[in-house]
């Protein structure tokens, strides 16, 4: 466990860092703040959004964590330790349906999928995910997740700077941004169903649902951000199902509500150190989700989505729903291993396929 | 015509052509930008060789920019050859866990087989007290089977020209061999905005010849992953601010390959073949006979400075005598022999210590262990190099990975230094496999320390179990430290398991 042990990072590590923490406007301001804020101060530069499923403790949490988000030894460590594991996660995904998904590659192997992740963050998956997309298209994917493209958004403006000055220094990362197959937008996943809308077709009755454009939808660790007063996981769901293009995965991982998961996640992870492993008010117990609560959503949302102006979905749509969900374990020392079983309990990983 | 003439003719210049001026000068400042790499490995030893040839032998690894910086001729090392009577000086043991990885990178196939020699036992014992253990796989194996191998001699040369040849089979795409060039400077590269990323915190390596008649221009090149393999000064080990311990033995290595006679019992199974270890605490260190093809030998004798440049100055038949005398007689008699004056070159037939051996010999009871009288010293081949231990206080940093003596140097008593080195290239290839599979950066703290927290503590603890074995076997005299190594030495050698256990150890499995 990276907090039991004592900080030995070398010099050289901490001059390499330093251009994450070097003090950009946005973060001199963030810094300038006390670290405990009064509730009615709101945190200082957030976007205003429609109608989003965002809650502004929440955001003003992770922005105040950004300069340290990419530290491999800061309080984001156990999520960097974590992404591996979002790739064979998703890669199990693909590998049950790879014949039927994706209406024309050329080639079996092509990169070929379009992915929106929503929730990026400083861009951890993101930009792992983007550092796999080939240079030239014409080339076998390098990875079994057979990326083309990578969108990933993220409401908070400190956030996705981090992740893009990150972007730039892994050179192939960012030729993907300058190319465009790489895409950072500070928006919310409501912002970009709307953006999609052409202005004409929201006049007309036919075209209420936009195409969708996303083969793979990945929502990673957002599930038990979401504040059931201002937004509801269903609708949310729901949107992110619109995003997806048919025969397309939604794919993400969140929390048990049980009694193990408080225990290990709010009194243990979130410990003073040097027992903790998460920064404190990361989690809140009562924000987490369960495995059949997320599948019921899923099932509501997949209807909902398939809702058109001039049909409803109905309950044919849910019926034959592809439903993956494995449990996730973090061993200290070990790192995180895939325990089947276990996501009745703790972390898990889920993932839902929209029918063709 | 001079250049001058050339501004007389161009008075002028029209807008659109300055357009154009300006558009070459942008491309001349890419041209100050380094070239890209995945991988930059400093040093062509086989901890490098063995990295690169791994990289390139994966599936998975192989579409990586991979290049690799040697001060030495690669190409003269890949069409080094010898006599087939010849060996080469610089032998190292390949346990077989090495050995199964360099079939695994497909470099095995390269070695040339005729010039390396498997042996099945090894003799230790102690030239004070007469304990004796025997390393063999036989309490291990079936009557019925072949006798399992402990290690494998074979020069570095051959492993060198094996590694060289896998990686010449693999093509010379994405793949840079920067031969007979020296490392001029390391530095952090800058932020190329806005036309290109920002490389502040990668390595870039200025490279030139080592010819300083090369009139060549340096080439910059800049590393996703820098590995040092460039040995016990590194200097990648010093541009990332890794601090080392450790210290030197006052022992230096005396190495020559010898012609052995004819064993008086011939060995059964025909193939078996043993190598000899006797420690000889009065005079500094074990001395190692390790078998080679046709009968020969490489000899590694650990003893103090000064018997080494006594052994080196002796004449070939004395340095013969004093060898198997070595193998043969008693401390006091080897102190005494150590201590007789050097037969000057101008009495070549001075024989003192060959008869010193031959009289002495008929008083001393001989074990049924000992190796065949060395007849003859390959010419040029008797040398040293001084003993030392080293360990790096951390083998990663942000885009730095150490391998091999960059990392750790260790007592070559157990012959495991070469294994240690590429046991930790097997490691980090698997590191980087792992790495590009999962869309994590190959130069990454996060990517690395998969490979540092599997290769620390097995370094330092066969690194420390050589220490400790050196510092045992150095106590002159029959006090309690020779009761006691030789009570251990009795123990193992009656205690299958604990045997086992320890071989296993030895091995890396």
């Amino acid at each position: 466990m990276a907090s039991l042990r004592p900080r030995t990072t070398p010099l050289r590590a901490l001059r390499s860092i330093q251009p994450l923490t070097r003090p950009s406007p946005l973060e001199s301001t963030l810094s300038a703040r006390p670290n405990i804020q009064p509730a009615t101060q709101t945190p200082t530069p957030i976007r205003k959004h429609s109608t989003s499923s965002v809650s502004a403790d929440e955001l003003s949490h992770f922005s105040g964590l950004a300069s340290s988000w990419w530290d491999p030894m800061g309080p984001s460590r156990i999520l960097h330790l974590m992404n591996p594991l979002r790739h064979e996660f998703i890669a199990s995904c693909l590998a049950e349906g790879s014949t039927e998904t994706a209406p024309s590659p050329s080639t079996p192997n092509s990169a070929t999928f379009n992915y929106l992740d929503v929730g990026c963050g400083g861009g951890i998956f993101a930009e792992s995910l983007a550092r796999t997309i080939p240079l030239d298209p014409n080339t076998a994917a390098p990875t079994p997740t057979r990326a083309a493209s990578m969108t990933a958004i993220d409401p908070s403006t400190n956030l996705i700077q981090i992740a893009r000055e990150h972007a730039r220094m892994d050179p192939t990362v960012d030729a993907h941004l300058r190319s465009g197959k790489f895409k950072y937008l500070n928006t919310t996943l409501e912002d970009v169903l709307a953006s999609t809308q052409s202005p004409e077709s929201t006049t007309t009755t036919t075209a209420t649902t936009t195409p969708p454009q996303y083969d793979i939808v990945t929502l990673f660790e957002v599930l038990e951000h979401i504040d059931p007063k201002t937004s509801s996981p269903l609708t949310f769901l729901t949107n992110c199902l619109r995003a997806l293009k048919p025969g397309g995965w939604l794919i993400g991982s969140t929390i048990s509500r049980t009694v193990p998961s408080f225990i290990l996640n709010q009194l243990i992870a979130e410990a003073p150190w040097p027992i903790g492993v998460v920064p404190r008010g990361t989690h809140e117990w009562s924000k987490f989700v369960n495995p059949p609560e997320v599948k019921g959503w899923l099932q509501e949302g997949l209807m909902r989505a398939a809702d058109t102006g001039v049909s409803r979905g109905g309950a044919g749509v849910a019926e034959g729903m592809s439903w993956k969900c494995v449990g996730a374990v973090y061993v200290p020392g070990f790192g995180w291993k895939m325990v089947p079983g276990s996501e009745d309990w703790g972390n898990y990983f889920w993932a839902v396929r929209k029918g063709v | 015509m001079r250049p001058i003439s050339r501004a007389v003719l161009r008075p002028y210049v029209c807008p659109s052509c300055r357009h154009i001026s300006a558009g070459r000068r942008r491309f001349s400042s890419k041209l100050d930008a380094p070239e890209l790499y995945d991988v930059v490995c400093v040093g062509g030893g086989p901890a490098g060789l063995g990295l690169l040839a791994a990289l390139r032998a994966s599936p998975i690894t192989s579409k990586l920019k991979v290049a690799l910086v040697e001060t030495q001729d690669l190409h003269k090392a890949q069409s080094w050859n010898l006599e087939p009577t010849q060996f080469s000086n610089r032998v190292s043991s390949l346990t077989p866990s090495s050995v199964s990885f360099l079939r695994s990178i497909g470099a095995y196939d390269h070695l040339d087989v005729a010039r390396i020699q498997d042996y099945q036992d090894m003799q230790v014992w102690d030239g004070q007290t007469g304990s004796r253990i025997s390393f063999d796989w036989s309490m291990e194996t079936s009557p019925f089977e072949d006798m399992r191998t402990v290690a494998t001699m074979t020069e570095n040369a051959n492993l060198v020209r094996a590694l060289l040849r896998r990686i010449t089979e693999s093509g010379d795409e994405n793949l840079s061999l920067f031969s007979n060039s020296t490392v001029a400077s390391i530095e952090n590269g800058s932020d190329l905005q806005p036309e290109g990323p920002d490389l502040s915190a990668w390595p870039v390596l200025s490279v030139k010849p080592t010819d300083p008649a090369a009139s060549t221009p340096p080439t910059r090149i800049a590393a996703r992953l820098l590995v040092g393999a460039d040995g016990i000064n590194s200097p990648v080990r010093s541009f990332a601010d890794i601090p080392t311990h450790g210290w030197d033995y006052g022992r230096h290595g005396v190495v020559a390959t010898l012609a052995l006679d004819n064993p008086s019992t011939p060995p059964f199974p025909a193939y078996m073949r043993t190598a000899y270890q006797r420690f000889l605490p009065a005079l500094g260190g074990p001395i190692a006979l390790l078998p080679l093809p046709n009968n020969h030998a490489t000899l590694v004798w650990s003893t103090t400075p000064e018997h080494a440049s006594y052994l080196k100055s002796l004449p070939t038949p004395s340095f013969l005598a004093m060898v198997n005398a070595t193998f043969r007689l008693d401390m006091t008699d080897l102190s005494y022999m150590m201590g007789m004056d050097t037969p000057s070159s101008n009495t070549p037939s001075d024989s003192s210590h060959q008869d010193e051996l031959t009289w002495r010999i008929q008083h001393t009871p001989l074990p049924a262990h000992i190796p065949p009288p060395a007849t003859a010293v390959q010419e040029g081949t008797v040398a040293s190099f001084p003993l030392r231990f080293r360990h790096a206080a951390q083998y990663i940093s942000p885009r730095i990975a150490l391998v091999g003596d960059a990392a750790h140097v260790i007592h070559p008593l157990a012959g495991q230094g070469l294994n240690l080195g590429l046991a930790d290239v097997a490691s980090l290839a698997r590191t980087i496999q792992y790495a590009v599979s999962h869309g994590m950066d190959v130069g990454d703290l996060l990517t690395l320390e998969r490979y540092s927290s599997e290769r620390y503590l097995p370094n330092a603890k066969i690194g420390g179990a050589c220490d400790l074995l050196h510092k045992m076997y150095t106590v002159p005299g029959s006090g309690p430290v020779a009761w006691a190594r030789s009570l251990g030495l009795e123990t193992i050698q009656r205690l299958p398991f604990v045997k086992g256990f320890l071989m296993k150890n030895a091995e890396g499995y």
